[in-house]
């Protein structure tokens, strides 16, 4: 069984190795964006030591490590999902010996991976050239970090799934993959720290999973949580990773009848 | 006029297929409404913690996004063409569009586009008004018309780009995701250049012209005569981009391999 | 002028080839192997105004791409075409209103609206309002009560026939048909060829058909050509084509009396003939003809008035199908 999981995170591996022309100009167009972003903050900054807890080169440092993270825990599972279950080819997958979800994940792993050493790695390492970043050289907070992008990316993949299994009960659900990715960008302190935002609205993200995509992870490297910080943040991703697994697994299980009932 | 009668003919069709789903027209509006008020709340927030960006207020800020949504709704409209890739090139629907006596870059858009999207106008021009309700704005009789011209370039910016990064599928068959990482740069025509390097408003004017679409004519309008000579240029950035997009598509057509070979 | 006049045609396509493994992908992503592949080599298709010719290959032959080189989809690497006296790629948007196209795996009509939206939408974009032919097209292939559905919701069948309707809403004087009776009934199969026949028949219609059913070369073509790995191996008329290659005719026959191989043998001795004999039945024998200088009534005469008892006879045919099989097979 995880030798047939480890084939497809290979199999996906090689398949985004193939389309070669978004890395190239991927890490640029990334490294662009994080520029704006870096420029909007200066701006902002203009010459203020500290807002929220960060300071201007720890805010540039987080605009750079939640842009890269994102390369390697975005994907569009969700969509995919959506295509196959609008084009009824799911029907076929559910009768093979494999857990369809899992499949996905293990698919949006092998992307996750590759992003992460053909993108991430190479555009942090520009990335730290053009701009004014500082990284930790803490080993312990580098694994601490790792660990929780990891789970950042679990929690995203959940949502992805989520997001996709609608399209079992409503036919075009576009729209709604449209207003995620917003909603994810946004809500998950990749474009806002989540510190900054009122504090109403803060405690309503309180309540929500996208801060374990993104926020955790970044503000743990860029702040060099100590282990007593990272464990309370840690914790809050693991739980929603188990959350959202219940949840995913709620959907399906109601999908897969859905799907039944109407004979696939 | 024939081209606009076929043109009619295919809004028509498409307003009868898509009000079979009602509810995810519904969806639709909701989540273009969303998606916009996210940028606003964006703002919103930067200015809780600064009284200026870069020498523009709020009001200002607000009202430059708030134009911004002009030529960007009537893009998302005629331009739809992100599963291009997908939908004509893999399932092989451009055999079909090349046979047809039509232009095929104008067909894939009739097929393609979302009437609906031009909602995001009406939610522009509020903006706007809400942003400019705070400001002491001196508007002439041919502001009115100079903001049409302006939006129109914008759209040719905006058409231009994609297009041209569409008519990309067309040479290779490998799947790009530069559309989408693009779309993320284009963001940034919505706020002041001036906060950003020389390089980066370099090719916010130049490379990938987006300051065309938002900044520069916002800021003509809001009375800055700092960005006066780009804001007049803005529609012939827009036709000179959209018509190196236009031949970049017609060179890639003759590139076409067909689909499944 | 004829419909179609290739000289030469020929399309190449660089193939990009992987290397193996993981390290070979990782090379490919800085350094691509192409390959240059010729799907068709220097064809030569001449097809006068009117006729219906079968064009067969098997998968990968260059078939599809002739048919996308003709109807102006891909323009050729090299050679002269000119398809109803226009130059297919370069002149497309007048050369397709003056050719229809139906492509059996995909549609030509709009997936979500009423199939006579779809038509009228099409009379719009070929600026035709000729609504006779079509009324007569419709009611030719029974097809009235499918108007107000959309299309998503038509059987094969049915979409099948709304499509060569769609097709040839504007008249053409040329129609390109691949693949339009694939995965169709008997019934539906036969309205379809019958509406072919009847709009040839008509308004002098040609048509190029692609088909893997053979049967519906035999019914509607008088001419065939045959492409294998991108070269013509054969073009000319069906009866020629049997002729040539239906070789191998058999004559069965079943006999009052036992006789034994060796005098069957002897009596035909000047044909080229040979004998076999059913096993389990004593009375049946098989007369396998080669080649074309003897008929199967030579055979038969010869035997009557050598007073063999002739009871009961059967001539097995070669079909198409297996003819094309063995050119296939012997190149």
């Amino acid at each position: 069984m995880l030798a047939m999981y480890k084939e497809v995170i290979r199999i996906r591996f090689l398949m985004m190795l193939a389309y070669r022309v978004n890395y190239y100009s991927g890490i640029i167009i990334y490294s662009i964006n994080i520029g704006a972003y870096v420029f909007l903050w200066h701006a902002v900054y203009g010459g203020k030591p500290s807002i929220q807890g960060f300071t201007a080169i720890q805010m540039a440092t987080y605009i750079a490590i939640s842009w890269m993270a994102r390369a390697f825990y975005y994907n569009n599972l969700d969509r995919e999902i959506a295509e196959e279950i609008r084009d009824g080819s799911v029907a076929i997958q559910i009768i093979r010996p494999y857990s369809y979800l899992m499949v996905k994940v293990f698919q949006g792993f092998g992307e996750g991976l590759f992003r992460l050493f053909l993108f991430s790695i190479p555009g942090m390492i520009i990335v730290s050239f053009i701009y004014p970043i500082q990284l930790t050289t803490n080993p312990l907070v580098w694994t601490q970090f790792l660990i929780s992008l990891l789970f950042g990316f679990i929690v995203n993949v959940e949502v992805n799934l989520i997001v996709g299994l609608f399209a079992f009960f409503i036919l075009n659900n576009q729209g709604i993959l449209w207003a995620k990715r917003f909603l994810v960008d946004l809500l998950s302190g990749l474009i806002i720290p989540i510190s900054f935002f009122p504090a109403v609205l803060q405690k309503i993200f309180a309540f929500l999973p996208f801060q374990a995509i993104s926020y955790i992870p970044s503000n743990t490297l860029v702040k060099g949580l100590s282990i007593h910080q990272w464990l309370p943040a840690i914790g809050v991703q693991f739980v929603w990773t188990i959350i959202l697994a219940l949840i995913c697994w709620g959907f399906w299980s109601k999908a897969r009848k859905t799907l039944i009932v109407q004979g696939g | 006029m024939v081209q606009f009668q076929i043109f009619w003919e295919y809004v028509k069709q498409y307003m009868k297929a898509r009000l079979a789903y009602r509810l995810d027209l519904v969806v639709k509006f909701l989540t273009d409404l969303i998606s916009q008020s996210f940028n606003l709340i964006f703002i919103i927030v930067v200015f809780g913690h600064t009284k200026q960006l870069g020498g523009w207020n709020q009001a200002e800020v607000v009202f430059i996004y708030g134009y911004f949504l002009l030529p960007w709704a009537i893009f998302g409209t005629f331009f739809n063409l992100w599963s291009f890739n997908d939908r004509y090139i893999i399932k092989g629907e451009l055999d079909r569009v090349l046979t047809r006596p039509v232009h095929s870059l104008l067909q894939i858009i009739m097929e393609s586009m979302t009437p609906e999207s031009l909602i995001g106008v009406v939610t522009g021009l509020a903006v706007m008004g809400y942003g400019a309700s705070q400001l002491n704005l001196d508007w002439a009789w041919y502001d009115s018309i100079l903001m049409i011209l302006f939006t129109l370039g914008g759209v040719l910016v905006y058409g231009g780009i994609f297009i041209a990064l569409t008519s990309i599928s067309l040479y290779t068959d490998s799947k790009t995701d530069i559309q989408p990482i693009v779309f993320n740069v284009s963001n940034y025509g919505r706020y002041p250049v001036n906060i950003y390097s020389r390089f980066v408003q370099f090719v916010l004017t130049w490379i990938l012209p987006f300051a065309f679409v938002g900044f520069y004519p916002a800021s003509f309008l809001l009375d800055r005569g700092d960005w006066r000579f780009y804001a007049y240029i803005t529609p012939v950035v827009g036709l000179v981009y959209f018509s190196i997009a236009v031949l970049l598509w017609n060179r890639g057509i003759r590139h076409y391999r067909g689909a499944g070979n | 002028m004829n419909a179609i006049e290739a000289e030469k045609l020929t399309k190449e396509f660089q193939i990009y080839q992987s290397r193996k493994g993981l390290t070979g992908a990782f090379r490919d992503l800085f350094n691509r192997n192409y390959r240059t592949i010729r799907a068709v080599n220097e064809v030569n298709i001449s097809i006068p105004q009117g006729e219906m010719v079968g064009y067969i290959g098997e998968n990968g032959a260059g078939k599809s791409t002739t048919i996308k080189m003709l109807t102006g989809i891909l323009q050729p690497t090299s050679g002269e075409l000119k398809v109803n006296g226009f130059d297919p790629h370069n002149q497309r948007e007048e050369f397709v209103k003056t050719i229809g196209v139906v492509f059996g795996q995909r549609s030509q009509l709009w997936w979500d609206i009423a199939v006579q939206e779809s038509f009228t939408l099409l009379q719009k974009v070929y600026r035709v309002d000729n609504q006779k032919l079509l009324d007569r097209m419709i009611e030719v292939l029974n097809i009235g009560e499918l108007l107000d559905q959309p299309v998503r919701k038509l059987s094969l069948g049915q979409r099948m026939r709304c499509e060569l309707v769609a097709s040839l809403i504007h008249q053409p004087s040329l129609l390109f048909l691949d693949e339009p009776t694939i995965g169709l009934d008997v019934l539906v199969k036969e309205n379809i060829r019958q509406f072919l026949r009847e709009m040839n028949k008509e308004f002098g219609t040609t048509i190029l058909l692609t088909t893997h059913d053979l049967t519906d070369i035999e019914a509607l073509c008088s001419r065939v050509i045959m492409l294998d790995k991108g070269n013509i191996i054969y073009d000319g008329g069906l009866t020629k084509l049997k002729q040539e290659w239906g070789e191998g005719k058999k004559i069965h026959l079943e006999l009052d009396q036992e006789i034994s191989l060796e005098h069957l043998g002897q009596l035909t001795e000047a044909l080229p003939v040979t004998w076999s004999k059913n096993e389990a039945n004593t009375k049946l024998f098989t007369a396998s003809l080669q080649g074309n200088s003897v008929t199967a009534s030579e055979v038969l005469s010869l035997l009557v008035t050598s007073g063999v008892p002739i009871h009961e006879m059967q001539i097995q045919e070669v079909s198409t199908e297996e003819i094309v099989r063995k050119i296939y097979q012997e190149g």
